[in-house]
């Protein structure tokens, strides 16, 4: 009687010493991918909300405060060719004229379209967590490999701050069917790339961390955290920005026409 | 068995906030300055102790006698207004260790605020110049028997003049240097003791109600350096002081007239036409040509004038029906009162090299920065 291939004991045959590392550092490295993604993930949030806030900040502030700085030059300018023997006028006006120029060059240019709070969407996040766990520059020893993820990180980074979650799925896409997504080669040599990896991976966690730090120590978070905290209380602390130096820019303006210091 | 080398590069994913964030760094620091006062006046707690000697630089430190270290022996210490940290202590040879807070001292900024002139009861009895950017003592000079009252620099640095009080053996010293340079020489350039026209009198003597000539108070230089305006102290029950009007830089007697009271405070106007002084709490305006005053609608005790702009920052312990003190801002040419804020204690008053802000300090270490946007 012939046996049936379900009758057939499994053989279990014992993994090989470097084929059981290699399964232990693949979970390892897998819980630290995943980690990755999710740390990425907040970092590419703070920055993109921290990008659309400045932006935000430097359109309607920013720039009122260059048009104060250039009222003030002007009104300083004005007092020195009053007397013009005053030197510490000649001084003031040439200090408010320099600022001025600071200000307008920080400020920029006026954009084009109100830039919007940044808003990111659970999908936005899905797909951005799955093309730092497939695209990172850290899951890679391939010299030429983590070039092009460089790119594409770059590329998906720009896209999450964005909101564009159809470049982000094309990145994705691209990537998956490239020929460097393909892995080969036998378990000596992957071992060796995932313990690499491995270590990569722990190595931008750290920068991850201290970018974060660094972050949220910044005056631009001190000044969105402040905004936000207002808001959460029903103030719209942006928009009284907005009204004191347009008042400022009011009285500024007074004092150009009428001359005088009254309102300083 | 072949495995790629990791590479050297560590280029990580780029944020693309970073360029834009350090452009923007100074606006995004004046939202957050601009957001933490509803006022145009900031105050913050400098130091800690208590003393009346302090003097403010034009660049926004303080140089105040202080408690410091584990012993909290008194030091003369600077201190940054803004950031609320001691910049540096200074101390000399032979400095003796002392806590008592009563000493006497003076102290007077160059207008750079490079160099400070410094006079204290625990080290020798002369004028030790030090240079903040080397942070070293250049030297001493002006030596005396009396205790300085008063230093002041003129505008430029060229010109230093030294006050001193007690009677006969007071007088006013003046030091000439090239443009903020350092160290003075060692002995004056000119020097004048009891003023002339007191001098037909005993110096010391009580002569009737006047009093008795005292010594010299607070002084200032005219904006061109041409001229030196000094309180001539008299000390008696029903005492006037004095405010002489010299020559720059032989100190001869220009003008001299008597005020209405002790004179605590005086500035000239950026123009040099006019003197605002203080004195007995009412604020006045000498005119330095006439000389004739016209007392100004305000009381004042500290008193000093906008480098070019026709403002005064002024500060009195007294507000009318209240007791309370204030810290103001006056427009000389409608003489109103436009902006001001509640405080006691006032010691030194001064703006800031380029107008932009004025700077109070109390005994108690409490600093007011009164910064306007259109300054």
């Amino acid at each position: 009687m012939a046996l049936k291939a379900t009758d057939i004991p499994p053989v279990h045959t014992p993994l090989k010493p470097e084929d059981e590392e290699l399964a232990l550092k693949r979970a390892e490295q897998a819980a630290l991918e995943t980690e990755l993604a999710d740390r990425e993930l907040r970092a590419a949030n703070l920055r993109a909300e921290l990008h659309a806030f400045e932006a935000r900040y430097l359109h309607f502030v920013g720039l009122r405060y260059a048009e104060l700085d250039e009222l003030k030059a002007q009104i300083a300018e004005r007092l020195a060719k009053e007397q013009p023997a005053n030197e510490r006028a000649q001084q003031a006006a040439r200090d408010a004229r320099s600022r001025a120029d600071d200000t307008q060059s920080a400020a920029g240019e006026k954009a084009e379209h109100e830039p919007h709070a940044f808003q990111s969407s659970p999908e936005m996040k899905r797909l951005y967590r799955e093309v730092a766990k497939r695209i990172h520059p850290d899951l890679t020893s391939d010299r030429a490999d983590r070039a092009k993820r460089q790119q594409l990180m770059a590329e998906a980074n720009d896209a999450y701050a964005h909101g564009d979650e159809a470049q982000l799925t094309k990145i994705l896409t691209e990537y998956e069917c490239s020929p460097e997504a393909v892995k080969g080669e036998g378990p000596g040599a992957e071992l060796i790339r995932v313990i690499r990896q491995i270590s990569q991976a722990r190595s931008r966690l750290s920068e991850i961390e201290a970018e974060m730090q660094e972050l949220l120590r910044s005056d631009l978070y001190q000044l969105k955290s402040r905004l936000d905290e207002a808001q959460q209380h029903g103030r719209d602390v942006l928009k009284e920005m907005i009204e004191k130096v347009d008042s400022q820019i009011a009285q500024a303006k007074q004092r150009l026409e009428i001359g005088g210091t009254n309102g300083a | 068995m072949e495995t790629i080398e990791k590479s050297a590069e560590r280029r990580i994913v780029p944020a693309g906030t970073q360029g834009l964030a350090v452009r923007s760094s100074a606006l995004v620091a004046r939202g957050l300055r601009d957001l933490s006062r509803d006022s145009n006046w900031l105050i913050k707690k400098v130091f800690r102790g208590h003393t009346r000697h302090l003097a403010i630089s034009p660049t926004g430190q303080v140089c105040a006698i202080s408690p410091q270290g584990r012993h909290s022996a008194q030091r003369v210490v600077l201190y940054d207004i803004e950031l609320c940290v001691p910049n540096l202590a200074l101390s000399v040879p032979n400095e003796l260790l002392v806590a008592a807070t009563d000493l006497p001292a003076a102290f007077a900024w160059s207008p750079t605020g490079r160099h400070l002139v410094a006079a204290w009861g625990a080290w020798n009895p002369a004028l030790h110049i030090f240079d903040l950017h080397g942070k070293a003592l250049l030297g001493t000079f002006g030596e005396s028997k009396s205790f300085p009252a008063h230093l002041t620099w003129s505008d430029t640095g060229k010109y230093f003049a030294a006050g001193t009080s007690g009677g006969s053996g007071a007088s006013l010293r003046l030091w000439e240097s090239a443009k903020d340079s350092a160290p003075l020489a060692r002995t004056a350039a000119s020097e004048i003791g009891t003023p002339e026209w007191i001098e037909a009198q005993a110096a010391g003597a009580e002569f009737a109600d006047e009093g008795s000539f005292w010594g010299y108070g607070r002084a200032a230089f005219s904006p061109d350096e041409k001229s030196l305006a000094s309180v001539v102290e008299i000390r008696g029950d029903w005492a006037d002081d004095s405010i002489v009007i010299l020559d720059v830089p032989r100190l001869r007697n220009r003008n001299a007239f008597t005020a209405q009271g002790h004179v605590t405070d005086l500035t000239w106007t950026p123009g040099g036409e006019h003197i605002v002084y203080c004195a007995a709490g009412q604020a006045y305006r000498l005119e330095a040509a006439t000389p004739t005053f016209e007392p100004l609608p305000f009381g004042a005790e500290l008193c000093a004038c906008h480098p070019h702009l026709p403002l005064c920052v002024c500060f009195s312990s007294w507000l009318k029906n209240s007791a309370k003190g204030r810290l103001f801002l006056v427009d000389l040419n409608r003489l109103t009162v436009f902006d001001e804020y509640a405080a006691e204690g006032v010691v030194d008053l001064r703006w800031s090299l380029d107008g932009s802000k004025a700077f109070a300090v109390t005994q108690d270490g409490l600093a007011y920065i009164y910064e306007p946007p259109l300054l």
